[in-house]
């Protein structure tokens, strides 16, 4: 029986159900000791003086780490340790001692004297004619394509640009990004109706449950890391980059990942400070990170504050989208906006579109991908604007997306790119069968007591799949498949999952698989990074290849003892015979011992030289254990893999105090093959209940006179609980295989994110009778504010509130 | 000296096994000794470095402040007891369900079966600007940030500010103002005994502090007379998100209500103010008026009466409110 | 004992918050051992003879001599109503007596600020703004005075001063700095107070800046508790009852008129009207004798008040 699509219980479970699962800070070596991080107090500053001489005279105190002592990059680029520090919570040294309150009490001792530079938290407020910039020189990098310049510049708007918004909505002045689609004129012309909104999204910390601990040793020459990391082979590459060391002198151990969500892509920063101060004070050296630090170094979702006109038809077709987005980049920098322009053109496929945007440097900590960057920022904020459309052209709110929804044939960004498929209509409808949308939307605005019932929809789509990586296996003398997998275990199972890929291949059942993940000494492939749900898509590929690579020679060996040709047999249940003639053949085992017999390319001393010289060093490494088979995924595709998934909630709104009580929840994803039902089901929820936190009540707030961070805890971050969620939520997949990939498989990781969210804020504005408040989060105030018809807590553009 | 958060420095651990030994080590210790209860305040404090006590004394060890026992026609409640023990215990339950409604809300199941009675109304204010450890008011300095023209100020309070603007955060606070409760507080001087609502007080009495406890003083038991027993309860917390919270706003009230006419009422409001804060002026309003809509309406914009809201709180109006309107609105069985 | 109170502010800078209010209790004990030295000194001291000229007095001098008129007396007592509402406001608290001090202690503070305004305006039209003017000839005269009543031993020569005595010139100086410190400091506070008329703004002066504006008013706090101690110490000391009484009912008499003043310095002469014998209350006026700008001898005469 094929694996795909069975409930498989992933081999990493147990271990982690039972507390033996060793996350970054569970390891131990021989004499290892701590190290504690001295974070900057101010949003930018500069260094003048480091006195840590009562620090270094403490008893077991071992050591200190400054910026110049750790390796050095290039701007815009961040490097672990900084002596200026770009925003408030930047490690600025560390300290070893033999334990870590010794390390802590010995940070407590540290004189630091910084100088305050300007800083700047909205990059509106960087954008006026006067206004500070986050760097010294500018508040973006300039580095044009083909030249040498790579600079910071300041990028200015006027105060004509300003004076030109009209009250409460946002002004554009001079882009640093543009492109636009068809005739932008032309399709406000063709509208009958056109929404002029202005719209801000807050950026949001990623909050992963583990911090970004990590344990680093060396040994002889060798550099032994456990990172708390999304991705292995990349991430250990990256070390080796980044360290100047040979990628086989880093041996990389991490098998368990206590989620990342995109801030742990290839591990963070901060992973070399263990590295370098082991082999500066000789010690391995354990660094756990604390709430507090992780959030300042965690990593966030990158803040909009956008302007959106967008132009109907009287049917509901979107005739013309006109965006533009200013984007919070943080202290490094981020390009979410691209990806949000890209994610609207195919969300509703306008007969026009223009994409303007202008991503800005602030003194915030550093932004990088989230589950669904840039795509779950633009769909919970557009979403409910598309809801008010259909309310004012008195069409039904799932009727105009499947107007404007892609099919095989849709479209996305500026290059009008094209799809290897989209199911998007077919997803619609089974969600609203799911979730009985024909009489739950008659519910919508009716009342019980003091709570509004609003029920919402959101189209969330965000790219499922990359492709060219090399899959590994062996079938070893004890007859059972080991896949080698370079991607992280990010908990999302994909490191178990795309292994069915090669088990259905040689039709092999799952309790004679063994999954090799997490160690790079155990010798893996070269393989995609552990995000932007790729690797469902990616490593199914892959391991097809490496299936089929493996299963034609065991073919071959077959034919090679038993005569006749490598097509006359079959390979299944652990065998491989004969097509004629089960008895002609033999066992994975004796294949195996044969292959290793054989040498050659059998058992790896030979391989195709397409390989990546990662996967070409693991296959030698490998070579005469058993039947080795490695390919890379040489599959074609055109046009790049997307999935959609649709959300559905119905909310009650209680108007007396602005509470919104989700109470049903539906999601359908267009994902293509589905490899394992349960794990998606927790992909779709967990993706969907982010979601929830985004548009309800997850915080990120600063003081402005300061520029100092607040929702650095988990109770004042407000992340979504158990409570925030809906007793029963329901989900489907609409299961159409995606034609471009062997498996038909497309990654699920993201887009369940932005389906939360914005069936929230649309389900919020329909409980509020069609009103956009064209903000996230739409915590309570927020609401309690419209609703009594008072002045709005925030300004329309006040951000970081 | 550089700032470092969320580790713990080293201190002295004291576990006495009665309150008079608790008492003796706070004298001992004054202003360097800490009491401990729960730890759910305190271990925050601890963790970033702000407050650094030298002696910490643990009350997790007397027995006699643990457990409830029924006194003359009310209640007594150890100042140690769990707020998982006030939430389910069917004394309380039964007879004064609206301390355990508002104990079972307290943040989480795991924070209630750790945290205190005690502790939960002695707890130290939310206000993020104090607990980041800045030199405000409260923490002796000379300025409140959350005041400042753009200070981030949602949480903080729209009665009550004295310089400082923070609020109390305890839930069960509000529901023993309303049971008139009494809270017996020890210390070298002897036993005394403070009425609930006089148990908090406002940063214009010692802006450094949320209650009357002093250094040496220990609370040790929580009573409840009988007076409310099984009178119409309500409490409500409105809240940000439902797992783990503070309130933005709760309320608390009991009425005891004869032929649709109230006849007696109390009702405490938290979150809008330093202290939680008893509404005298509703309770006079409506006491000998029908329980209706109208009695409610006009209830609810009395309680508002004199609110001066920050930049970011003016939501606490509306939703004080219709709070204290739900309050006193007839319950559905 | 530490002078300052200091924290790190929100950046980790360190930054003055105020004084640190052991300087309190400093200035009470300080002003305790000062009145108990001086009461200890005057004890021992042998009662000077007393000019024995008050019998024998130019007649035209009148029997009651105004010391202060209504409007003085009325500014006194309303300035001392509100210094000790701002002293009790500010220092109570500190030594356990807890109540809401912040309201009343602004709103004394403007009370405070009136009667000054006032005072001032009033000395400046009405009064002789010269009169609190020390020279250097009654400096010296000072010094012996103290160098005396440190050894126990009057000056002999003791020359007797205009209306207003170097003592009291000297305190009324040192008070007005102080006061007016405390007003100045006190002003800018207000903009971190909310009122009726403004919302509180703490960010109008830097860190530094404003641990400076606190420092000078806690300074200036203490320093008060000091001199208003030793104010009130005079006030009761019998010798000095008939200048308290002056206070009150605005009068001395002619016998401390001439036993404590010079009057030349202090030229007392009946005003237009007067029936002698002192029913009326006779015009004075404040000697200027020791003004810099010398005002011609026939002229004060005319300086009639």
């Amino acid at each position: 029986m094929a694996t795909i699509g069975q409930d498989i219980a992933p081999p990493d479970l147990v271990a982690k159900v039972t507390g033996r699962a060793k996350f970054a800070e569970d390891f131990r070596a021989e004499g290892m000791v701590f190290a504690k991080l001295l974070l900057s107090p101010m949003p930018h500053a500069r260094v003048r003086r480091v006195d840590a001489s009562e620090a270094l005279a403490m008893p077991g105190v071992l050591g200190i780490l400054r910026a110049e002592e750790v390796p050095q990059v290039d701007a815009p680029r961040e490097a672990c340790l900084t002596d200026e520090p770009l925003y408030e919570g930047e490690p600025v040294l560390a300290i070893a001692a033999v334990d870590e309150t010794t390390a802590a009490d010995a940070i407590d001792r540290i004189k630091v004297d910084f100088e305050p530079l300007p800083f700047v938290l909205d990059p509106l407020e960087s954008l006026r004619p006067n206004g500070p910039d986050a760097r010294i020189g500018g508040n973006y990098f300039f580095r044009p394509r083909g030249s040498d310049i790579a600079e910071f510049r300041s990028h200015k708007w006027t105060d004509a640009d300003f004076a030109a918004a009209g009250e409460g909505q946002m002004p554009m002045g001079e882009p640093r990004t543009e492109w636009s689609v068809g005739d932008l004129d032309a399709g406000f012309d063709q509208a009958d109706l056109v929404l002029d909104e202005t719209i801000v999204h807050q950026t949001l910390s990623h909050h992963p449950m583990e911090p970004r601990s990590c344990m680093a040793y060396w040994q002889n020459g060798k550099l032994y890391i456990h990172p708390s990391t999304q991705s292995t082979a990349r991430t250990a590459v990256g070390i080796a980059r980044s360290m100047d060391l040979d990628p086989d002198d880093v041996v990389l151990i991490g098998p368990y990942c206590g989620g990342g969500f995109g801030s742990k892509i290839s591990g963070s920063p901060t992973m070399l400070i263990p590295a370098v101060m082991s082999r500066k004070i000789g010690r391995p050296v354990m660094m756990r990170i604390n709430r507090y630090e992780e959030t300042y170094i965690g990593r966030s979702r990158p803040g909009f504050q956008a302007r959106v006109k967008i132009g109907f038809r009287n049917d509901g077709r979107v005739t013309a989208l006109d965006l533009y987005i200013v984007e919070d980049g943080g202290a490094y920098g981020s390009g979410d906006f691209n990806t949000a322009g890209t994610v609207a053109s195919l969300s509703y496929q306008p007969l026009a579109m223009r994409l303007r945007g202008v991503s800005l440097y602030t003194n915030t900590p550093p932004r990088s991908a989230q589950r669904g960057p840039g795509g779950a920022q633009i769909v919970g904020m557009l979403e409910p604007i598309i809801d008010k459309a259909a309310r004012q052209l008195g069409i039904d709110r799932v009727a105009i997306r499947e107007l404007n929804a892609p099919d095989n044939n849709g479209w996305l960004g500026p290059q009008q790119g094209r799809l290897t498929s989209a199911y998007v209509r077919e997803a619609l409808a089974m969600g609203k069968e799911i979730f009985g949308w024909e009489e739950k939307s008659r519910l919508s605005g009716q009342r019980n007591g003091t709570k509004a019932i609003g029920v919402g929809v959101g189209l969330s789509p965000f790219v499922g799949g990359s492709t060219g990586y090399d899959g590994l296996v062996v079938i070893r003398p004890d007859g059972k498949l080991y896949v080698h997998q370079g991607i992280g275990n990010l908990g999302t199972h994909s490191m178990a999952d795309t292994a069915r890929a090669a088990a259905d291949v040689l039709g092999l059942p799952w309790d004679r698989v063994e999954v090799v993940w997490g160690d790079t000494s155990k010798h893996l492939p070269w393989s995609s990074n552990q995000s932007g749900s790729q690797t469902i898509h990616a490593h199914t590929r892959a391991n097809h290849a490496a299936g089929i690579d493996a299963r034609r020679k065991l073919q071959q060996i077959a034919a090679l003892d038993w005569g006749g040709s490598p097509g006359d047999y079959v390979v299944g249940g652990g065998r491989v015979y004969h097509r004629s003639n089960r008895n002609q053949g033999m066992t994975f085992g004796r294949a195996a011992r044969r292959a290793i017999q054989l040498r050659g390319k059998f058992s790896g001393y030979e391989m195709d030289d397409d390989l990546n010289a990662m996967t070409v060093a693991s296959v030698q490494a490998l070579a005469g254990q058993g039947l080795i088979g490695a390919a890379k995924d040489n599959y074609g595709r055109e046009g790049s893999t997307w999935t959609f998934v649709v959300g559905f909630a119905l909310v009650e709104l209680d108007v007396e105090t602005g509470q919104v009580d989700i109470k049903e929840y539906t999601a359908v994803a267009d994902c293509g093959t589905v490899i394992h039902p349960r794990s998606l089901a927790a992909q779709i929820h967990g993706g969907g209940v982010q979601g929830f936190g985004i548009a309800r009540s997850q915080r990120w707030v600063y003081d402005p006179q300061w520029g100092v961070a607040f929702a650095k805890r988990f109770y004042t971050a407000r992340p979504p609980g158990i409570l925030d969620v809906p007793l029963e939520m329901k989900w489907g997949a609409v299961g159409i295989p995606d034609p471009q990939t062997p498996v038909g498989a497309k990654g699920i990781g993201e887009p369940p994110v932005g389906a939360g969210s914005a069936a929230i804020t649309s389900a919020i504005a329909d409980a509020l009778g069609g009103q956009c408040l064209c903000r996230t989060p739409l915590t309570l105030d927020v609401i309690l504010a419209a609703l009594e018809g008072r002045e709005q807590p925030y300004g329309p553009l006040e951000t970081h509130v | 000296m550089a700032v470092i958060r969320d580790m713990i420095p080293a201190f002295d651990l004291f576990q006495p096994t009665s309150i008079e030994d608790a008492i003796d080590l706070l004298d001992q210790y004054g202003d360097d000794s800490w009491v401990f209860a729960g730890g759910m305040d305190s271990f925050d404090w601890m963790k970033d470095r702000i407050k650094r006590p030298t002696a910490v004394v643990d009350l997790g060890n007397i027995p006699e402040l643990k457990g409830i026992t029924s006194s003359d026609d009310g209640l007594e409640i150890g100042a140690m007891t769990t707020l998982t023990e006030v939430a389910s215990n069917s004394d309380v339950t039964s007879r004064f369900g609206l301390l355990s409604q508002a104990a079972g809300l307290v943040a989480t199941p795991q924070i209630r079966n750790q945290g205190t009675l005690g502790g939960n109304l002695s707890q130290d204010t939310r206000c993020w600007y104090y607990r980041a450890g800045w030199p405000c008011y409260r923490a002796g300095g000379n300025i409140c940030y959350a005041s400042a023209p753009l200070a981030m100020n949602r949480e903080h309070c729209i009665f009550g500010a004295d310089r400082c603007v923070a609020v109390n955060p305890s839930d069960t606070a509000t529901a023993l103002i309303a049971l008139d409760a009494k809270m017996v507080v020890h210390s070298s001087k002897g036993e005394r005994e403070v009425d609930a609502e006089d148990y908090f007080i406002g940063p214009g009495i010692d802006i450094t502090r949320m209650t009357v406890l002093e250094t040496g003083d220990i609370l040790t038991t929580i009573r409840i007379p009988g007076t409310w027993a099984g009178a119409q309860f309500y409490f409500e917390k409105v809240e940000d998100r439902k797992s783990w919270d503070f309130a933005l706003v709760s309320v608390a009230s009991a009425l005891v209500v004869n032929n649709g006419r109230i006849e007696r009422a109390r009702i405490a409001v938290n979150g809008v103010a330093p202290y939680p804060m008893r509404l005298d002026a509703v309770e006079a309003a409506v006491t000998g008026k029908p329980q209706n809509e109208e009695t409610a309406e006009a209830a609810g914009d009395i309680a508002i009466r004199g609110a001066s809201p920050l930049r970011h709180n003016d939501y606490k109006l509306p939703l004080m409110k219709n709070l204290v309107r739900r309050a006193l609105r007839e319950q559905a069985p | 004992m530490e002078f300052l109170r200091r924290a790190a502010n929100p950046w980790n800078q360190d930054v003055w918050i105020g004084i640190s209010w052991d300087l309190m209790w400093a200035a009470v004990i300080g002003g305790l051992a000062f009145l108990v030295l001086h009461a200890v000194i005057a004890w021992r001291t042998p009662k000077a003879e007393s000019t024995a000229v008050a019998e024998t007095g130019d007649p035209a001098i009148p029997d009651r001599i105004l010391r202060h008129s209504a409007a003085s007396r009325a500014f006194h007592w309303l300035m001392s109503v509100t210094m000790f509402v701002l002293l009790i406001t500010a220092f109570f608290p500190l030594v356990g007596i807890r109540f809401a001090w912040v309201t009343i202690h602004w709103i004394a503070g403007i009370g405070l600020i009136l009667t000054i305004v006032y005072h001032v305006v009033y000395a400046t039209m009405k009064q002789d703004l010269w009169s609190m003017w020390i020279g250097a000839k009654e400096l010296k005269e000072g010094t012996q005075e103290v160098v005396g009543f440190l050894k126990r031993s009057p000056p002999a020569t003791s020359s007797k001063p205009g209306k207003y005595p170097i003592d009291h010139k000297l305190y009324h100086n040192t008070t007005a700095v102080i006061t007016l410190a405390a007003i100045a400091t006190g002003v800018l506070m207000m903009v971190r107070v909310d009122t009726p008329f403004w919302a509180r703004n703490p960010y109008l002066l830097s860190d530094q800046m404003w641990g400076i504006v606190y420092v000078v008013h806690g300074l200036s706090g203490v320093a008060l508790i000091a001199t208003i101690m030793a104010h009130i110490y005079f006030a009761v000391r019998p010798e000095k009852w008939w200048i308290t009484l002056s206070m009150i009912n605005g009068f001395i008499g002619k016998k401390e008129y001439l036993a404590h003043h010079d009057p030349k310095r202090w030229v007392v002469t009946p005003g237009p009207g007067a029936r002698g014998g002192g029913a009326a209350p006779p015009k004075v006026t404040g000697g200027a004798a020791q003004s810099p700008k010398a005002v011609p001898q026939d002229k004060q005469s005319d300086r009639l008040t």
